[in-house]
């Protein structure tokens, strides 16, 4: 056969099959998320498994800073060509399904999501009774230490009153060696309050309380005291807490780099921490929150993320985006009853929150790492779901990175935040 | 023959004027129109409702709202006043060294000095906050093989407004270098050639002649460095995120976090409203200094 002929042969039967190409992936739907790029290519390859089962649903993944993550989801959501789903951070939600940007589940969703989850996280991704998001990952802080570093400063165990933890952050604090004791975030919202608020637990505080900011208790008093007194200690040098839009940046090279003793972080930058310390991770171990004058047991401030759907979306595409979500999360999708959401979480060091998948992962959630995070989770107490709590986060970002570099003292830290907050929340609510 | 003419004027100026009023008039007036209305940007304009100046006296109120944006609205003046202030002085200095035509290399040099504002930002911004590091970043090496202690830079509130106005100057000044070798080209040398046989030096001749001959070109820099310099976002959202303690959160950046990230509209637009307010008093105060100079 000549070369004409068989060139004749491939373009009929192009031909032939470009319609049947255009039936087989005949609706789009894309997924936005901040994950990194090595962690796309696992959503890829699961959204690819997915296709061969469902040949007519073409995913595509789209990623962005974690910076931009809502504004993205903002800007693009109300649009039927914005993305179809979206990883989302529950504190957002409310809001959300305010504006009407997300959809709410299908009552066949609904019904699985709340047999297979537990009903914290369940109410989590629910606005007024209704669900609106398949969850997935659950965070909880924990106190992260340099084992080599407290050998060094003569500490035995890890603290565990916050008399023991301000005598280790000035123990392990050696400023000739640039090193300090505890390491505080700055310049990321979550960053800077969700450790504060887990110290807050600890103590027997609250950030809201029925609804209403609660940082005028003698609590809170105390832990405001606490960063004041670190701060004028010198254990705690802000200049070394700065974190950039992808929630890396100084206060990260600093504890990889043995020149941070204690900081308190969430589970899944576990993997930026293997990244950056290579064989030194051994070094790194987690501990409960140390508790408080007020406290009675370590507490933490957990807080979950899901996936929603665009409610501007096509009738079609909704109906897909929910087919591959919950296949995503289902134990039929992953490895050893595990979901395929599960598998991709766990590669980033993050607890999903599926019962079903803690019981698949049982044995890497016992490591040493990460098993300081599970024992924790039970006391966690979930980081408050309310209108305007993006905005009475970031005030309380500002008021305690004040704090940090002296602006304010801890009394009037405490007053502005409270008053702050009780604006903010007013405003929302209206 | 008048009216024949005004008439197809008229028709000729249409399409021009209709376009900008369609993409320039009617945004900037929807923006002043939402800036007095309580609107969720999630949300039809039908839902809008209006507040009078409630928006107004929020964001100029001591609540955080206005705490947030009267900071923004500093930082935003200290960030544009510092930028023109190096900006402009550097240019004509740079222009001076390289218009000299017995030079050599004068283009390679000129070349070298404009690539930095082909630079596309995000590149800019990953290198710039690598040499800002802390601890291990170049800037700090260098200061240290001279004795000087280690700088902040973007970790203090105190440096990181004036390290993005450094990362501006260094990619701004360039283009403006530009401008000011293209105003160096229209002052004639027969000007140079009769100061020197009156006796003139140099310095003289910079205060007297160049300087003065410069002011047309210096004033359109001036409104450009400006405008530039209020619109900064991508360096703020790229490196700092407006902190710390919200010492590099410009107004344009805070817009963004109000009005897209929160929904706010109203507030968003206010404060988009007065951001176009002060750069039109800076833009006319500028003017009215030159013209007065001029005519004096």
């Amino acid at each position: 056969m000549s070369l004409a002929w068989i060139s004749k042969l491939a373009l009929a039967a192009g031909l032939v099959a470009l319609p049947a190409t255009g039936w087989a992936q005949s609706v789009n739907i894309s997924y936005l998320t901040h994950w990194s790029p090595e962690t796309v290519a696992l959503l890829e390859a699961a959204a690819k498994d997915f296709s061969t089962t469902h040949p007519d649903v073409a995913i595509t993944v789209r990623a962005v800073p974690f910076g931009d993550l809502l504004t993205t989801l903002r800007s693009q959501g109300g649009s039927s060509d914005g993305p179809t789903i979206g990883g989302i951070y529950d504190l957002w939600l409310p809001e959300l399904a305010r504006d009407k940007l997300v959809a709410p589940a299908p009552d066949a969703v609904a019904s699985e999501v709340k047999k297979a989850w537990p009903a914290g996280v369940v109410s989590a991704a629910s606005v007024g009774g209704a669900l609106y998001g398949i969850p997935n990952e659950i965070d909880v802080y924990a106190l992260n230490y340099n084992k080599e570093l407290f050998k060094e400063a003569g500490i035995a165990a890890p603290p565990k009153t916050w008399a023991e933890f301000k005598d280790a952050a000035v123990k392990l604090t050696n400023k000739d060696k640039g090193q300090q004791g505890f390491g505080m975030i700055n310049s990321w919202a979550a960053g800077v309050v969700h450790p504060f608020a887990s110290l807050l637990v600890s103590n027997g505080g609250n950030l809201v309380k029925d609804g209403k900011p609660a940082l005028d208790s003698p609590q809170a008093g105390e832990t405001f005291a606490l960063y004041e007194d670190l701060i004028k200690s010198g254990a705690s040098n802000p200049a070394m807490a700065t974190a950039d839009a992808n929630t890396t940046g100084p206060f990260l090279d600093n504890f990889v780099s043995g020149k941070t003793g204690m900081i308190i972080m969430a589970n899944w930058w576990e993997s930026a921490l293997k990244t950056g310390m290579g064989d030194k991770f051994a070094n790194i171990a987690t501990a409960p929150i140390p508790v408080g004058p007020g406290g009675d047991k370590p507490h933490s401030i957990s807080y979950s993320w899901m996936t929603v759907v665009n409610a501007k979306a096509g009738e079609a595409e909704q109906k897909a985006a929910w087919e591959f979500l919950a296949w995503l999360n289902s134990p039929k999708s992953g490895k050893n009853g595990a979901s395929a959401m599960s598998d991709i979480l766990m590669s980033m060091g993050i607890l999903p929150s599926r019962t079903s998948d803690i019981e698949a992962h049982k044995d890497k959630l016992g490591s040493e790492f990460l098993s300081g995070y599970v024992s924790v989770l039970a006391d966690a107490q979930p980081f408050p779901v309310v209108l305007g709590g993006q905005e009475f986060s970031e005030s309380l970002q500002q008021t305690l990175e004040a704090l940090q570099y002296g602006q304010v003292s801890a009394k009037d830290a405490q007053a502005n935040a409270q008053a702050d907050a009780t604006s903010i929340l007013e405003r929302a609510a209206k | 023959m008048a009216k024949a003419f005004r008439a197809s004027a008229g028709i000729m100026l249409a399409p021009a004027v209709t376009l900008i009023g369609v993409f320039v008039l009617v945004p900037m007036l929807l923006t002043v129109w939402l800036s007095f209305q309580d609107w969720s940007t999630q949300t039809p304009f039908s839902e809008a409702s209006f507040v009078g100046l409630g928006n107004f006296h929020e964001i100029f109120g001591p609540t955080s709202v206005g705490r947030d944006f009267k900071t923004a609205l500093l930082n935003t003046a200290i960030y544009t006043a510092l930028s023109v202030v190096l900006i402009l002085p550097l240019s004509v200095v740079f222009g001076l060294l390289v218009y000299q035509r017995q030079v050599a290399g004068g283009t390679a040099l000129r070349t070298v000095l404009f690539s930095t504002y082909m630079v596309p930002m995000i590149a800019v911004a990953l290198v710039w906050s690598k040499l800002y590091a802390p601890s291990e970043g170049p800037l700090n090496q260098l200061l240290g093989l001279i004795g000087i202690s280690p700088q902040p830079w973007l970790s203090s509130p105190r440096s990181a407004l004036v390290s993005i106005v450094l990362l501006n100057v260094w990619q701004q000044v360039g283009y403006f270098t530009v401008l000011a070798i293209a105003g160096l080209t229209q002052i004639p040398s027969s000007l140079y050639e009769a100061a020197t046989l009156d006796g003139a030096n140099g310095r003289e001749q910079f205060r007297f002649i160049t300087l003065p001959l410069l002011r047309r070109t210096l004033l359109f820099s001036a409104v450009i460095a400006i405008i530039n310099a209020v619109q900064v976002f991508e360096p703020v959202a790229l490196i700092t995120q407006g902190g710390p303690v919200g010492s590099t959160n410009v107004l344009t950046y805070h817009i963004r976090r109000v009005g897209i990230e929160r929904a706010q509209g109203g507030l968003g637009s206010a404060m988009a409203v007065m951001l176009m307010i002060s750069l039109i008093v800076c833009v006319s105060a500028l003017f009215a200094f030159v013209n007065r100079k001029d005519s004096e």
